[in-house]
């Protein structure tokens, strides 16, 4: 199905600024699940940005600006098409190696309680990997789990919108998901996207993926207790969600404000 | 390594003087008596002038002192050099083929060769320099290895220092405050000189500058400021080699380049030698709270428009832990037998090394996986009982923090103290550079432990630097 | 050059030449408060030394009572005096270890030794007669460090940017020398022309060095219009405004020829210089002699800032 997106954000650096360097992962790739039809980036500064592919091969804009005056804004708009594959992304060329999401992080670190019955299941490393994503559900999530009662996880500073606050509990169950997927030797890495609906209100969204020698990388999303549907549309990829932030900025001021989220059917 | 004495650099088991030292052992002979403690006093003259900084910074701030010199030169022959050099240069590429592989496809680490979690979980491991095709593919640039000598034939490397290894200004003043306090000593003995280092730095630092640099790179050197104790190291090297010597506030990052603040604008940056720790060279991308770092730089670097040097990241070749897979590194990149030999390490995640080591703890030497200096470790037959229990408690809660191997018997030579002439024990750190080729400087820093039977050679325990000889055919 | 390099250079000049004149002002505010006979007067001339040398906040803030004692240690010894002489020395010496590498041995080996010697100095030990001995002595270590620095530097920027810091910090220590004269006489203006009048004009000419060559100028006993016209147009004077502002603005002028180019800070020293050369001493008084120096330093300032600006200091 074809997804528009619109999200904005902004940054106020600190009065006096003489470079604010910012970098932005705001550009999602095209893959097995996902094609982007049109994409843009704007922000003051953009044509002069650096482009790259950073560590885990998401699309990079460095940009920077010399004595900013107020607030800076960006804005990421685009559509993409995606398609239901029940979540197995394959072995796409050009990423890292999959042994380098067995690293563990801050986020990231889990009890034994959650992941320990599974060690004898390593055989069936699918089967271990839904067992995992029900059991996360169950542990982290409980039936009192309401939207933005867990701890903001989600290495944003500022939560204002419904999406965000969702998203936040939904990083907090990927990182369980992640850091037992890790714990039992499975390379797991944290995905950020965004979310059309499905009985959730639209917006920013957070998941996991982990690698399986078959198949691939495969996702799971612990929130929904899914894989991911044609609904989930892929932003970037990291160890976890602080590595995955869409904007970090020096000096960063108040920190980055999101501004709005649009998710729509287009 | 049980009780016979150690191997003396300049005589043999029965005091006949080994090839390499005849003719300094007859210029000694031939000094009047007084002479040798009189060149000690100018040797101090000497360094208060020539290294002026060494003395003065320390007085009254207590961040550097002037580190003893001896009179007495250490010597390597051209056949050990010979060895030595083309060990050392084994080394350093193989390491940096398998930097470029644990940042690349890690095929050292398919094959099984080391474990993936002591690479990918490692603290020295750096995620954000995955995929980075650093120019000519070197990811250390600038090395000192450390080497200690226990027989005729038997050098062991120690460590490999591959992320910012100091001292190296040590080495040139050493040998400039020799060839003032001994002119004649140099018209009799040749000396494989050690003054080309800084052309040879500037050379490999040009020759690793980004490919889309027209025209002679801009090179600088980037400290962390006047307060870090090799401060004088680094003003010393941007001197020598006529670079700008930047701390990170003269620095800045526009439209993805590397700038400097000068006089007449911003100029254009393309390689720079970087003497600040990883962790805070860029708080956008590693420590945020990092004052001394250059806010953007990891991305320019990133993004192919600057050269650093050494690049980050490096630290997961020389770490502890990995430092017993070298011999394996060696192999499965060059196809070669390693040249040099590791010290023998014990590894504490096994069951029966570990109980032997705990067993055996005062004969041993017991090292924290990160920690340098000499700090953080146990020598085992000249620590205390109530030492050696605390460090077995270590050992048994984080079996994985500490590497454990033999008190090697360093090597001795001869050394200018107070009663005289006496043995005392020395190791050498030579210096390498990657760039284009492989640049070995004949010498290298020999330092020396004062005290009589000390094992300790670093100068922050009491150990002095004596000036070192490669001699030429 | 890095801006920063040529920032420390303007202020390790500033800075050693700041400590000379610390120690010039405060020997004139003691000899001047030995010569009191007023009750309180004491104070009142040591205070009024403060108040030229733009310290005399910072001192109340240490809630003691002005006498020499404090005051002496105040200026020479005081961390917490950003201008002490101990304070002086110290940024001197930070500001050429940042630029080791642009600075010969010699002026390094020279800043340095003053530093060392200082620092065995106790304070307890520079009491009474003792105090004027050492001011001499941080003189005559300005006068060592300047010495090395012209023989020994090569006549390039950095040349020019520690000129300019010299010339800048000397041009405002005469402006307020001079002040602190009329801070002095303000509340009683019934001595001028008396016995003390001449004597506090004499010491003013003496913490600029130039009671003796003064006669060679003006063969005439000391008056007051005299004395000001040395301090202020006597091109010939190497302490006077004018002097100093030529200086600046040859060394600037300089600056535009290594560069290729003319800023902002050219057209400010230039006024600086015009302020001071198209002017006679009966417009100076006419126009008020506190207001015109007090004009002389704001213009000073706006050098410092300007060439900041142009050349990149931060």
């Amino acid at each position: 199905m074809r997804i528009a997106i619109h999200h904005q954000l902004s940054i106020t650096p600190p009065p006096e600024t003489g470079n604010m360097v910012f970098q932005l992962l705001m550009t999602p790739r095209s893959g097995a699940t996902q094609k982007v039809e049109r994409w843009s980036v704007e922000t003051t500064g953009i044509g002069n940005a650096a482009r790259y592919a950073d560590a885990f091969g998401n699309t990079v804009h460095f940009v920077n600006q010399m004595r900013p005056e107020g607030p800076v804004g960006i804005t990421a708009t685009g559509v993409v098409e995606t398609s239901d594959r029940n979540g197995v992304l394959g072995k796409p060329t050009g990423e890292p190696v999959p042994g380098l999401y067995l690293r563990a992080t801050t986020l990231t670190k889990v009890p034994v309680t959650l992941y320990g019955k599974f060690r004898g299941m390593k055989d069936d490393r699918i089967g271990l990997l839904h067992a995992l994503m029900a059991r996360v559900g169950e542990v982290l999530g409980g039936e009192e789990m309401q939207a933005g009662q867990l701890q903001s996880q989600d290495g944003q500073s500022q939560t204002q919108t419904v999406g965000e606050a969702r998203k936040a509990d939904a990083a907090l169950l990927a990182h369980g998901f992640i850091g037992a997927a890790r714990a039992l030797d499975i390379p797991a890495r944290y995905v950020s996207g965004y979310l059309l609906g499905d009985g959730e209100p639209p917006g920013l969204h957070g998941w996991a993926e982990a690698y399986d020698p078959g198949l691939g990388w495969i996702g799971f999303d612990p929130y929904l207790q899914i894989c991911p549907s044609e609904q989930h549309v892929r932003l970037c990829v990291g160890l976890d969600a602080l590595s995955t932030t869409p904007v970090r900025a020096v000096p960063d001021g108040n920190g980055v404000k999101t501004i709005a989220v649009s998710v729509e059917a287009a | 390594m049980g009780d016979t004495a150690p191997f003396d650099e300049m005589y043999d088991a029965d005091g006949t003087v080994r090839e390499p030292y005849r003719a300094l052992a007859q210029w000694i002979d031939e000094q009047p008596e007084k002479a040798l403690s009189l060149m000690q006093a100018d040797a101090e003259g000497i360094f208060r002038r020539l290294g002026i900084t060494f003395a003065v910074y320390g007085s009254d701030e207590g961040t550097e002192k002037l580190i003893p010199f001896d009179v007495i030169p250490r010597i390597i022959s051209a056949t050990e050099w010979r060895r030595l050099s083309k060990g050392i240069e084994q080394r350093v590429r193989a390491l940096n083929a398998f930097l470029y592989d644990v940042y690349h496809r890690q095929e050292i680490l398919k094959a099984g060769r080391i474990p993936e979690k002591l690479i990918v979980n490692n603290a020295a491991f750096c995620p954000d320099m995955m995929g980075v095709d650093p120019a000519k593919g070197v990811y250390s640039h600038i090395i000192g290895v450390d080497i200690v000598r226990v027989g005729p034939d038997e050098f062991y490397v120690l460590e490999d220092n591959l992320r910012t290894p100091s001292g190296v200004s040590y080495m040139l003043e050493d040998r400039e405050a020799m060839m003032q306090l001994a002119p004649d000593l140099f018209q009799r003995i040749k000396v494989a000189p050690v003054e080309t280092y800084p052309e040879n730095l500037r050379r490999t630092l040009e020759s690793v500058a980004p490919a889309n640099v027209a025209g002679t790179p801009t090179i600088v050197v980037l400290t962390p400021g006047i307060h870090n104790s090799a401060y004088f190291e680094h003003s010393f090297l941007a001197d020598q080699m006529g670079a700008q010597l930047c701390e990170g506030q003269d620095l800045f990052v526009d439209g993805g380049k590397v700038y400097m603040r000068t006089t007449t604008g911003p100029e254009r940056v393309d390689v720079i030698y970087r003497r600040i720790d990883d962790d805070f060279l860029d708080p956008l991308t590693f420590r945020p709270d990092s004052m001394l770092g250059v806010p953007g730089l990891f991305n320019a670097y990133r993004a192919g428009n600057v050269t650093l040097v050494n690049a980050p990241g490096t630290g997961i070749a020389d770490d502890k832990a990995v430092y017993t897979y070298v011999p394996q590194i060696i192999e499965f990149y060059l196809g070669e037998k390693s040249i040099l030999s590791n010290v023998p390490t014990y590894n504490c995640t096994d069951e029966d090394q570990r109980a032997y080591v705990l067993e055996h703890i005062g004969e041993l030497v017991v090292k924290e996986v990160h920690g340098s200096g000499g700090y953080g470790m146990l020598v085992g037959p000249t620590s205390t009982k109530a030492q050696q229990a605390e460090f077995k408690k270590k050992i048994e809660a984080r079996p994985d923090n500490y590497i454990v191997q033999p008190t090697l018997a360093l090597s001795t030579c001869p050394t200018y103290v107070n009663s005289g002439i006496a043995p005392r024990h020395v190791d050498l750190r030579p210096y390498v550079l990657v760039g284009d080729k492989v640049r070995i400087t004949p010498g290298g820093l020999t330092r020396v432990a004062l005290t009589k039977g000390s094992l300790v050679v670093n100068s922050s325990q009491g150990g002095g630097t004596k000036d070192t000889w490669v001699l030429e055919d | 050059m890095l801006g920063r390099t040529a920032q420390n250079l303007f202020w390790l000049s500033r800075y050693v030449e700041r400590a000379e004149n610390m120690a010039r002002l405060l020997e004139v505010g003691y000899k001047m408060s030995l010569t009191s006979r007023r009750e309180g007067g004491e104070a009142e001339h040591l205070i009024s030394m403060m108040q030229a040398a733009e310290v005399d906040e910072a001192f109340e803030a240490t809630g003691r009572i002005a006498d020499v004692d404090t005051v002496a240690h105040f200026m020479v010894f005081d961390e917490g005096n950003p201008s002490s002489v101990k304070s002086c020395l110290m940024a001197a010496r930070t500001n050429a270890r940042s630029v080791r590498t642009a600075i010969t041995i010699d002026m390094w080996q020279s800043l340095n030794a003053a530093w060392l010697e200082f620092s065995q100095i106790k304070p307890r030990d520079v009491r009474g007669a003792k105090l004027l001995g050492l001011l001499q002595w941080v003189r005559q270590r300005s006068h060592e460090f300047r010495g090395a620095l012209l023989g020994t530097i090569l006549r390039n920027d950095g040349y020019a940017f520690s000129q300019a810091g010299n010339f800048v910090e000397r041009a405002d220590n005469t402006a307020r020398i001079l002040d602190m004269k009329y801070f002095v006489l303000l509340p009683r203006a019934d001595l001028v022309g008396g016995d003390l009048d001449i004597q506090q004009w004499t010491l003013i000419l003496r913490a600029a060095s130039a009671h003796r060559s003064y006669r060679h100028v003006y063969h005439d006993r000391y008056k007051a219009r005299n004395i000001a016209d040395f301090l202020i147009l006597r091109p010939e004077m190497p302490r006077s405004l004018v002097f100093c502002a030529r200086m600046l603005n040859q060394t600037l002028e300089s600056l535009a020829d290594i560069y290729g180019k003319r800023l902002d800070c050219h057209d400010v020293v230039a006024d600086l210089c015009a302020m001071v050369e198209n002017t006679t001493m009966d417009e100076v008084f006419g126009k008020g002699l506190h207001e015109f120096l007090t004009e002389f330093v704001a213009r000073n300032n706006r050098v410092t800032e300007c060439l900041s600006e142009s050349y990149n200091f931060y």
